[in-house]
């Protein structure tokens, strides 16, 4: 099976002589369909650069980055950005709502960007696996954070997207909104076949991914699950 | 145009405010349009009765109608379509209650410049005048008998007609007859062939003569040269642009504070896919919703004040210039909101998104 994503020895340094750090070192990664993938360690790390990268929003210094037989690296900045409208959902830390919009013309205005390549019914379905039927003529400033994240990740879910890249994703909620948030994450992941990047440095969230990475110093590293010893070691 | 108008309907108070200002911006500016035209028709009213081509005054009276002598037999060096000869003198008018200053004009009837009476009649004996009907706010009537300053002579006004006023000054057209008794007096008869300029229509205004004393002044550079007219003209035309370069300010500050404090938001939407252009049109979509509905108001609002407002106040809205002005004002606006689309396309997706 082909690979939604692949990074090919992709290194992203700053600075040059004395004053060259390598935010990221030379990294390989693969991801398929249908997986729900933690990238966790402790701040500055490089899990931000890493999802940057994979988001076409930072370009490698070098290596290769993939998204669907299409290679990021060789493409302008207005390339990247219709692929990411096309192929990438983000799911932020803080809510990426715009506040004087309903959530259903937050989801009205990605029809409008997008070309409308999402049906009616596609809709409603989605805002019913969501459980964002109700919340539909609210505003971002009337929902719970945990209700916001919920309207986030239908954002990103729109018009059905390879890849969900999720930064810190239940920085702001409490342990019972994380979990629900997870694990809407790892149901929608399963049952539309994208491809959810996890960054975060919550240890507790690792429970509801297939994969587990560990990022130390830009340095990218696989982990089992059961690895308890190595997850726990990460700094909160 | 659709993330524009979402804004606009929730954050209301933030947008009226707006539009309050830019609106009130083009109330000045439609009012000032209004003044500046009222005042130019003060001066011009009676000049543009004629629709001539041009006058021939004296080379000597370097465009002045007042400063210019020449005689009838003139009249034969100059060669036009139509001519008119015209005396003018300016005097103090009274009816006994209320002076007024007027401007004479002494026409032959048979010519093209006895304007349209819309009230009473046109002279037909000595010193019978038909007047200009704003002096009727000014208390005089049909009927009335006008003493002169600097003048024995008592005139009667026979009848009225609209929209005659020169250099500011009501109009009184009269004989050349009358003309001639008003400023000479006894010597009348003697000084019967005095007039201060020929009044021409013409296609052409080159080779209208050949005679080197006179010379044939445009209209439109005759009325310029009336005292007072350009400088009025082009101190209320600078207030006008200045205002325009004002809203344009005012908008670009506002605007672009909005937008500062919309960066991060802007910026996890450039992250999520959104161009730079669709966000930049939003803005300038906003601008110009904002800017078209404080023109309308303002465009209304000065209909409505200037249909109260006292005669004495020289407003005349010309809706052509005024839609003009209109639309100066919403594009103006719109190169205000530039600043704010320069800000979009700098904003850093990354930035907005911690990375």
């Amino acid at each position: 099976m082909m690979a939604v994503l692949e990074l090919h020895q992709v290194k992203k340094s700053y600075g040059s002589g004395h004053t060259k750090v390598d935010a990221l070192k030379e990294t390989n990664f693969l991801a398929d369909r249908g997986e729900l993938i933690a990238i966790i360690g402790p701040s500055g790390s490089g899990k931000s650069t890493f999802l940057t990268i994979v988001g076409g929003l930072l370009s490698p210094t070098s290596g290769d980055v993939i998204i669907n037989r299409q290679n990021l690296t060789d493409l302008n900045e207005k390339t990247r950005s219709q692929i990411r409208l096309k192929e990438i959902g983000f799911v932020l830390q803080a809510s990426n709502l715009v506040p004087f919009l309903t959530v259903a013309n937050q989801l009205k205005l990605l029809d409008k960007v997008k070309k409308g390549n999402i049906s009616k019914s596609e809709r409603n379905q989605l805002n019913e696996d969501l459980g964002i039927a109700d919340l539909l003529m609210k505003y971002p400033s009337d929902l719970s954070g945990g209700q916001r994240q919920r309207v986030a990740i239908a954002k990103a879910l729109y018009s059905n997207p390879s890849i969900i890249l999720a930064d810190e994703p239940t920085a702001s909620l409490d342990s019972d909104r994380a979990y629900e948030v997870m694990e809407l994450l790892q149901k929608v992941t399963k049952q539309k076949k994208t491809t959810t990047i996890v960054v975060t440095h919550d240890i507790r969230l690792v429970d509801f991914c297939d994969k587990v990475y560990k990022m130390t110093d830009g340095v990218l590293l696989a982990l089992e699950k059961q690895d308890e010893k190595e997850i726990n070691h990460i700094p909160q | 145009m659709f993330l524009a108008w979402q804004e606009i309907k929730k954050n209301k108070l933030r947008f009226t405010l707006i539009t309050g200002i830019l609106m009130l911006v083009s109330f000045l500016v439609f009012f000032l349009s209004g003044l500046a035209t009222g005042l130019a028709d003060l001066n011009r009213e009676a000049v543009d009765k004629w629709e001539a081509s041009a006058i021939i005054l004296t080379e000597e009276s370097d465009k002045s109608l007042y400063q210019s002598f020449m005689s009838t037999d003139q009249l034969k060096d100059v060669e036009a379509e139509k001519t008119a000869v015209l005396g003018q003198l300016n005097a103090i008018a009274t009816n006994g209650d209320n002076k007024k200053n007027i401007s004479l004009f002494g026409i032959n009837k048979e010519e093209f410049l006895l304007p349209n009476v819309t009230e009473g009649k046109a002279f037909e004996k000595a010193n019978e005048v038909v007047a200009d009907d704003s002096l009727k706010d000014e208390g005089f009537d049909l009927g009335d008998t006008l003493s002169l300053s600097s003048s024995d002579q008592q005139l009667t006004i026979v009848g009225f007609t609209e929209q005659a006023r020169f250099n500011a000054a009501p109009v009184l057209y009269a004989s050349l007859e009358t003309f001639h008794l008003v400023k000479f007096g006894e010597v009348a008869d003697q000084k019967k062939d005095q007039i201060n300029g020929i009044v021409v229509q013409d296609d052409s205004i080159s080779n209208l003569t050949q005679n080197e004393e006179l010379k044939a002044i445009e209209i439109e550079s005759f009325i310029e040269s009336l005292p007072g007219y350009t400088e009025q003209k082009l101190t209320l035309n600078f207030m006008i642009y200045f205002l325009f370069g004002i809203s344009s300010i005012i908008v670009a500050f506002f605007l672009y504070v909005l937008t500062v404090q919309k960066i991060s938001m802007f910026g996890v939407m450039k992250a999520q896919g959104i161009s730079s252009s669709y966000l930049s049109r939003s803005v300038v979509a906003q601008t110009f919703i904002l800017s078209f509905i404080g023109t309308v108001i303002g465009f209304a609002l000065t209909l409505i004040s200037g249909a109260f407002l006292p005669a004495a106040i020289p407003v005349s809205f010309d809706l052509t210039s005024m839609m003009l002005y209109g639309i100066i004002l919403i594009i103006v606006a719109m190169v205000g909101a530039v600043f704010s689309v320069l800000t979009i396309v700098r904003i850093d997706p990354l930035k907005a998104i911690g990375g």
